[in-house]
């Protein structure tokens, strides 16, 4: 009985030093990080805006109609109102994640971070306003709020423009103790070349605002001065071949084309804008932007209609591909060009009322773009030098701005912002076969919001239709 | 029935080893102030031919020390009992007149203490069997116990024996009907008894036998069969730590299946091989694949959160073992599903001996946190003291699909009606018969039967077992090896099991087990498999899959399936054992300390390959690149039990036994997946020779503490209080609040002890109980991180971004409280049972990831939020309709409702999504959660429906009866607003299972029903869109819509339903298939009851005499076949697989899942 006594108070002893704290003390998570250096955040959100902008691209470019699917009925040509959620989720979280180096920016005295962390997240809201309207932003990104309200897109359109201010006075900020370097997969840590981008990207949301007359020509052309003039100072992400995962995204599109899996297909409106169907003269940066046939010819696809019988999935259509300017493994997704703060300019000088100022912006546009993508110069000189481009300052028209400016673009999300400020009217551009009837004969106007926030969000979510305008869009 | 003249206990040799280890503790007994008592058992031959009527020197070699100061023959008696391996038998009211014995301390023979204890009493004792029979002097078998009641004499008098399984039978009472008057059987199982006359009917009783009346008709000979009752009062359930207890005692709900039912349907799944057999539990298989997952639910959904593991406890031999199912891994890639194991198929059916299914919280509330969802505990075969037993089991078996849909076969590739053998539509083409004029080779193919082949099954199953008083032992082998129907998907395992048990004395006794399992098969793509079979033209032949070089033959619009599935291959390999160690130390007899060391270990090798082109012209590869993928997860669980256990008598009513014990749980997991993409020398697959490695790997630990009390109390065997309180403290929650503390309380009361009932009422019980299981979460959800982006680092820079969950430091555990209330009643001798069960558990603070606004800045956060309610009835029926002779009909009835109800969410949100499955178009479903619905809505799009006076505002639910609105056009108008269009939680569940005997031939079948299920059909919303089913044919219809115009008018309006310009000369575009049908969810989200004939099986016992000089103790042979689809409104393959695996929740979505099968199994056993 005592012998047992004393075997019992023994095991009772074991399990309370059994139980002792330090036995459940393992929780902290071993595998993921609570903190990361800003470092690690940038190299993430420079590298990622470039499949945001290509995800965005993948969308508009069948709207534009740059490409078109080789099967009928695909629902972005036929613009139906389709949620993409993935879109919007990786842009809000490429969003949180630069809001928190703009934090731990300001915590660690570092405006040169703080300063190219405002300009990324100019560039990503930018895209989402345009795409959406009235977004989420003032309740977004902390965790705090689970239903963010949805702040009114004209006055989004005001933060981005402060946005970009502040970046560029952060980025001539003498002292910052921190500043991005390699991390940085746009300029790696050039920051006259963000500063330039941040006017660029700020004449390009003037441009828009003017539309709704928010802003005028003057400040666009202010902008301008200091903006991207010179491919050299495009901004743009470069993309690496190690692998797969990493490569260019459209490079992928090109890469499911090779393997059967239908896509990256050239519409017939480009095709057409470029082999001289649509206009008297064959663009010599054709064999620069997607392929061409078995035969040689650039041969796009109808939007809507599907390539037809007796067109085989490989050959007998241009498609996008690895071995041109736009889709190679490490083909740079572009920001924004020389090419488009020119042809921003050609505009805003028309605007303004100086043709002259236009037409030479016109051309350094066409230029700039044509050598981006390698045309030789003998080949570029032709080409400007053609009746129907070269019309001289008198004669330049937003029409003849448009049509080169939508070339120059290709692929690029800002030309839906273009068609509609432009109201579509690019030469031989038609609804596409099989419209979403409930469009009634009307080109698509901005995207419904994604499932994920009707269904978590609701209460918030604006009403609205394809057919309703972002703010800088109404008329 | 206490109108049975004996008390007499026990004569099936396991019923008394069961109860010599249980009862001695539950009987009456007195201070030992008043009794001081030591019986000393000593020699007690080893081996055990207690034969009947050797009134042998054992009575007078087994030493009894006994003192007794002014006692009854009863106390007395049962005290030997509780020493010997003897029982007693007698008549109560002989007994109970004598008393106030007196017998000084000393040790005795046990012949020469009843001798003095009977010495003044007109009684006198006769061994029988394992039995000493105490009966008055001069009367014995020959003659009748009693005066007889009427002054006449006996004109009548009948003989004969009475026999189990061909051994006679001593002891039995016989007794005259209607009368007092009675006599037992012998030793030879005869007996002899006097009536009036020949017209009488005798009562034939014995504890532990089925109770017979025969009616004599001027018989002279009556010899009777008896036969063991296995559902008798002393049924014994296991429960908690693989505790045995008294089925009467239990206040809460549990249900016992033996291993020879586990067994019937030959199912290498122990999950699947519960279907239909148990109230309150809902089995769904993944799919018809070899070693493919299935889910158990018991009573429903109790956690919200998407992700939350739903599914009891497993228990094997008294430990937790693991039984997720971890589905392809997310490393590198996006993998399509597999159709992978769920973990407890490393358990071989063949070597279980029984299993239990514990249902609420109050049943355990002693598992803790783990057990929130129920429990299955699995109690494996054990040796048993005798001779060596080999048996020896071989199986082979044959799977088809059970139920394919109705394709149309008139029209083949093309689109717009035209021939076009090129086109991506693989049957919106020409009419086969006009277009085969022009061109033979355009011709009607059944390919979903022809790509798929018979599935093959075997299975080898050895044992060996045995022992001795000492040691036992059981050990065995088997192998099952199965073949699917879709071709190149296998798997095969091998269990090998050693057990064994030891005795080292009275008091110390060790039993040690161990499983190793070694399972694993080719996965094939399922999903793509059977998407690219329905993409694949109606008018190609989809066997013609490759060229002599290996090179894919291209058809139509996607990979040939048969070429995916022979080239895209993933294998997996799962090394496991299961150790468990139980030492058991029982110094004295009130008293006992157990110790429980358990071990689950197991490594899951995984190897995925997706070959990249073999050259780089004119060809289709499966994949552009090509990619490999290594998975490898390390899972460990240590489970650490110790507990006591006391026993008591508490007065002469009260039995009370407390048991103390401590837990510690411990589960590490580590899982890496390393990816190499682009392969640079083709069909060479080695990580060596690709382009980009990418890493990823994971550890998970979780540590649980528990402390445990358990307190019975037993009055009078008829009234049991249960209560039990554990409390856990894990590592999961955050500190300070992670010790949570929770009660159970069971009362179990056997009114028939009590109260007079009818003699049809042969038991009955009411049961109550309450209880409670707090629930902890997975690890790490109490911080916030960030997590490594995919592809980094990039030129050796490293890149990272938020995680997908915030995380939260102040999670309390979850609460489940359940209140179940229940009654057992047995009428007719135990010939019908009923067993009641009501229930309501109400789950509360669950721990979700709730999914927000991904403009939150994360699209989950971790809370604890929401209430469900799940509220139900269980209702299980035994019957024995007809039992004459050698002919016997048993009946089981099951049948289980379940409601639940969102009581609340999370705050600020008033629904959120679960899952969300694709369908073309706008048809996409979404399984949401909104208050005050059911779990489990699917909500889509659907057709207008007409209101009268305008449709309410905030509808939620389509009304199907209202008529559609027709649009100006003359289709249906769709309506875009997400509506529930069902439930995919059924409302019914039932099954029935008849067994039918006739001497060594068994027929038996079981039928098995889910009932008032809605699902989304994902294949029927492609095959719809590719226009291959049958009601497809009407393509080109001229048709009017049934329904009525805006304004409530009926609609008139004639449609051309086909595609391109109708005979009116209007462009119907892509035709109403595409344009209308396949876009609305309603019609994809169909009614998946059905009933099914689960298993029929035919067995055959030889019988014993042709096996007389052989050195077979049995042989029989068996035919099975499983899953035969009688009924179901469902028009796609077999509505019970769904397509998420068994580890997620959203069991509301069908499709392109790996059908099911209907297998028929043939089995050859033989013992030895």
């Amino acid at each position: 009985m005592k012998n047992l006594r004393i075997k019992l108070s023994i095991i009772a002893a074991v399990l309370l030093l059994a139980s002792c704290n330090d036995y459940l003390d393992i929780n902290e998570n071993p595998n993921k990080p609570s903190e990361v250096p800003m470092s690690l955040l940038m190299a993430n959100a420079s590298y990622r805006t470039g499949d945001n902008i290509q995800s965005i691209g993948d969308i508009t470019s069948y709207y534009v109609q740059y490409l078109a699917s080789p099967n009928a009925f695909g629902s972005k040509d036929v613009q139906d109102a389709t949620a993409f959620d993935e879109t919007w989720q990786n842009l809000y979280r490429m969003m949180s994640d630069i809001s928190d180096i703009l934090k731990l920016a300001d915590e660690q005295n570092s405006p040169h971070y703080k300063g190219t962390a405002q300009v990324l997240m100019a560039i990503n809201l930018g895209m989402t306003i345009d795409i959406w309207g009235d977004l989420p932003y003032s309740e977004a990104f902390t965790g705090e709020y689970l239903k963010p309200i949805y702040d009114d897109d004209q006055s989004l359109y005001v933060v981005l423009t402060s946005l970009l201010d502040e970046a560029i006075a952060n980025l001539s900020n003498g002292t910052s103790d921190l500043s991005p370097g390699s991390d940085d997969f746009i300029y790696g840590g050039d920051l006259a070349k963000w500063t330039k981008l941040a006017y660029s990207l700020k004449a390009r949301y003037l441009l828009h605002a003017a539309n709704s007359g928010d802003a005028t020509p003057d400040d666009i052309l202010a902008a301008i001065d200091k903006g991207i003039l010179l491919n050299v100072d495009n901004g743009a992400i470069v993309y690496s071949d190690q692998g797969y995962d990493v490569y260019n995204p459209w490079a992928k599109v090109a890469i499911d084309q090779e393997s059967a899996i239908l896509d990256g297909w050239i519409s017939e409106q480009l095709a057409d804008a470029m082999n001289g169907t649509s206009y008297p003269v064959v663009d010599p940066r054709l064999p620069f932007m997607f392929s061409a046939t078995d035969e040689g010819e650039y041969i796009g696809v109808p939007n809507g209609q599907g390539r037809g019988t007796g067109v085989d999935i490989s050959g007998d259509r241009s498609v996008i591909s690895r071995d041109t300017y736009y889709a190679a493994n490490t083909a740079p997704i572009l920001i924004i060009t020389a090419a488009e703060t020119r042809f921003i300019e050609a505009e805003a000088g028309l605007a303004a009322g100086n043709k002259q100022r236009a037409y030479d912006a016109y051309i350094a546009g066409i230029q700039a773009h044509m050598r981006m993508v390698g045309v030789d110069d003998a080949d570029i000189s032709t080409y400007v030098n053609n009746a129907t481009v070269s019309v001289g300052a008198d004669n330049i028209t937003l029409d003849l701005i448009m049509k080169e400016k939508y070339v120059a673009l290709f692929l690029s999300p800002e030309t839906w912002n273009d068609a509609r400020r432009f109201d579509y009217k690019y030469k031989n551009m038609t609804l596409p076969a099989n419209l979403n009837p409930e469009l009634n004969g009307n080109y698509i106007r901005r995207l419904i919001y994604p499932d994920s926030e009707t269904s978590r969000n609701g209460a918030n979510v604006p009403s609205v239709t394809l057919l309703d305008r972002i703010w800088w869009d109404e008329q | 029935m206490k109108s049975i003249l004996f008390h007499a206990p026990h004569s099936s040799l396991m019923i008394i080893m069961r109860l010599t280890w249980l009862n001695p503790e539950l009987r009456r007994s007195r201070f030992a102030c008043i009794v001081f008592l030591a019986l000393t058992l000593i020699d007690i031959p080893a081996s055990k031919s207690f034969a009947a009527g050797t009134k042998s020197l054992r009575l007078d070699s087994i030493q009894v020390t006994l003192e007794l100061r002014d006692e009854s023959l009863e106390f007395a008696l049962k005290q030997i009992e509780k020493r010997t391996p003897y029982r007693f038998v007698y008549r109560n009211q002989e007994i109970k007149k004598v008393n106030g014995l007196t017998l000084e301390s000393a040790t005795r023979s046990l012949a020469q203490t009843l001798s003095l204890l009977l010495a003044h009493t007109p009684l006198t004792y006769r061994e029988m069997n394992e039995m000493i029979l105490i009966e008055r002097t001069g009367s014995g078998p020959q003659s009748s116990v009693g005066p007889p009641l009427t002054e006449s004499l006996p004109a009548f008098s009948i003989t004969g024996v009475v026999r189990s399984a061909n051994e006679p039978l001593p002891g039995v009472s016989v007794v005259v009907k209607g009368t007092q008057i009675g006599t037992m059987t012998d030793a030879q199982g005869k007996y002899s008894i006097d009536t009036e006359n020949g017209i009488a009917t005798l009562i034939f009783s014995f504890i532990g036998f089925k109770t017979i009346e025969i009616e004599v008709n001027q018989r002279n000979v009556v010899d009777v069969t008896m036969e063991p009752d296995v559902t008798q009062l002393d049924e014994v359930v296991v429960t908690s730590f693989g505790i045995e207890q008294a089925k009467q005692s239990i206040g809460f709900s549990a249900q016992e299946v033996n291993g020879a039912s586990l067994i019937q349907m030959r199912q290498p799944s122990v999950v699947n091989a519960l279907q239909g057999q148990v109230a309150g539990v809902q089995i769904t298989s993944s799919g018809g694949a070899p070693g493919m997952s299935s889910r158990i639910l018991v009573r429903g959904i109790t956690s919200l959160d998407p992700n939350a593991n739903n599914q009891p406890l497993f228990v094997v031999d008294g430990i937790p073992i693991d039984n997720s199912t971890y589905e392809t891994a997310s490393g590198a890639t996006e993998n399509t599903p597999r159709g992978l194991s769920n973990r407890a198929m490393d358990i071989n059916p063949n070597d279980i001996e029984s299993l239990t299914v514990l249902k609420g919280a109050a049943a355990t509330a002693l598992y803790g946190v783990r057990a929130a969802n129920g429990a299955i505990v699995i109690t494996t075969k054990k040796g048993t003291a005798g001779q060596l037993q080999v048996n020896a089991t071989s199986t082979f078996g044959m799977d088809h699909i059970n139920k394919y849909p109705h394709f149309q076969d008139e029209y083949g590739q093309g689109s717009n009606g035209l021939y076009n053998p090129d086109d991506i539509f693989p049957a919106w083409g020409a009419k086969i018969a006009v277009a085969n004029l022009i061109d033979p080779e355009y011709r009607y193919y059944d390919n979903v039967k022809n790509a798929m082949q018979t599935g093959k099954t075997f299975d080898n199953h050895i044992s060996v077992s045995g022992g001795n008083k000492i040691a036992t032992f059981y050990t065995s082998v088997g192998n099952t090896d199965q073949q699917g129907v879709i071709p190149f998907s296998t798997w095969k395992r091998t269990v090998a099991k050693v057990s064994g048990s030891l005795n080292f004395n009275d008091k110390f006794t060790a039993t040690v087990s161990m499983n190793y399992s070694n399972s694993g098969g080719n996965r094939v793509p399922h999903d793509r498999f059977m998407e690219n079979l329905m993409y694949y033209p109606v008018t190609r032949d989809v066997r013609d899959y490759e060229d002599e070089n290996g090179y894919q033959n291209y058809v139509g619009l996607s990979d040939n399936p048969l070429y995916t599935a022979k080239y895209s291959t993933y294998k997996d390999r799962v090394d496991r054992i299961l150790g468990n160690i139980l030492l058991s130390y029982k110094p004295v007899g009130w008293f006992s300390l157990n110790y429980r060391l358990g071990t689950d270990f197991y490594s899951d090798y995984r190897r995925e390959i997706a070959p990249g082109p073999r050259s780089s012209t004119d060809e289709f590869p499966i994949s552009a690149t090509g990619y490999m993928e290594d998975t490898q997860i390390n899972s460990r669980i240590l489970n650490s039990n110790v507990f006591a256990e006391f026993k008591k008598g508490l007065g002469e009513d009260f039995t009370a036994t407390l048991r103390l014990g401590q837990e510690l749980f411990q589960e590490d997991r580590r899982s890496s997946v390393v990816t190499g993409q682009e392969f640079e020398i083709p069909q060479f697959f080695a990580f060596s020779n690709t382009k980009q490695l990418l890493y990823y790997n994971e550890m998970r630990q979780r540590r649980l503490i528990g402390a445990y009390g358990d307190l019975m109390l037993n009055y009078r065997d008829m009234l049991y209080l249960n209560v039990t309180g554990r409390n856990d403290w894990t590592s999961t929650l955050p500190k300070g609040n992670n010790s949570f503390f929770y009660p159970s309380y069971n009362l179990s009361f056997i009114f028939s002890e009590v109260v007079d009932l009818p003699s049809q009422i042969s038991f009955g019980k009411v049961r109550a109980s309450y209880g409670e299981v707090g629930k902890d979460t997975d690890p790490y959800l109490t911080s916030t991180v960030y997590t490594n982006s995919l592809g980094f680092p990039i030129n050796g820079i490293l890149g990272f971004s938020r995680d997908d969950v915030r995380g939260s430091n102040d999670l309390r555990p979850e609460r489940t409280t359940t209140i179940d209330l229940g009654a057992e009643l047995r009428f007719f001798e135990n010939r019908l049972g009923v067993e009641f069960t009501w229930y309501k558990s109400n789950s509360r603070d669950q721990i979700f990831r709730v999914p927000v606004s991904e403009a939150a800045g994360y699209p989950t956060i971790v809370t604890n939020v929401g209430e469900i309610e799940n509220k139900g009835i269980e209702l299980i029926l035994n019957a024995n309709p007809i039992r004459t002779g050698d002919f016997r009909w048993d009946l089981m009835v099951n049948f289980t409702r379940n409601r639940n109800r969102v009581v609340d969410i999370a705050e600020g949100l008033d629904e959120f999504p679960i899952s969300t499955q694709f369908g073309y178009s706008g048809s996409t479903v979404t399984m949401k959660l909104k208050e005050g619905d059911a779990y489990g809505n699917i909500y889509g799009t659907s057709y207008q429906r007409y209101y009268q006076g305008g449709a309410p505002e905030n509808l939620r639910y389509l009304d199907h009866d209202l008529p559609l609105v027709i649009g100006a056009n003359g289709f249906p108008v769709r309506n875009t607003q997400q509506l529930a269009l069902g439930n995919a939680q059924p409302k019914w569940l039932g099954g029935i299972r008849n067994t039918l005997t006739y001497k060594g031939l068994s027929l038996s079948f079981l039928i098995d029903a889910r009932y008032g299920v809605d699902q989304y059909d994902q294949f029927h919303n492609f095959l719809s869109a590719f226009g291959k089913l049958d009601y497809s044919e009407n393509r080109n219809d001229v048709v009017v819509f049934d329904g009525v115009l805006a304004d409530g008018t009926p609609n008139t309006k004639e449609v051309f339903l086909g595609q391109a310009v109708g005979p009116d000369g209007v462009d119907y575009g892509q035709g109403f298939y595409r344009v209308y049908f396949r876009t609305t969810s309603e019609n994809f989200v169909k009614n998946a009851s059905f009933v099914k004939l689960r298993n029929v099986g035919l067995s055959y016992s030889l019988p014993k005499t042709w096996l007389g000089k052989t050195p077979l103790k049995a042989v029989n042979i068996s035919a099975t076949v499983n899953n035969i689809i009688l009924w179901t409104p469902w028009i796609n393959f077999d509505p019970e697989s769904f397509s998420g695996g068994a580890g997620g929740n959203a069991t509301g979505f069908t499709g392109l899942t790996y059908p099911s099968t209907m297998s028929t199994l043939f089995t050859l056993n033989l013992t030895l």
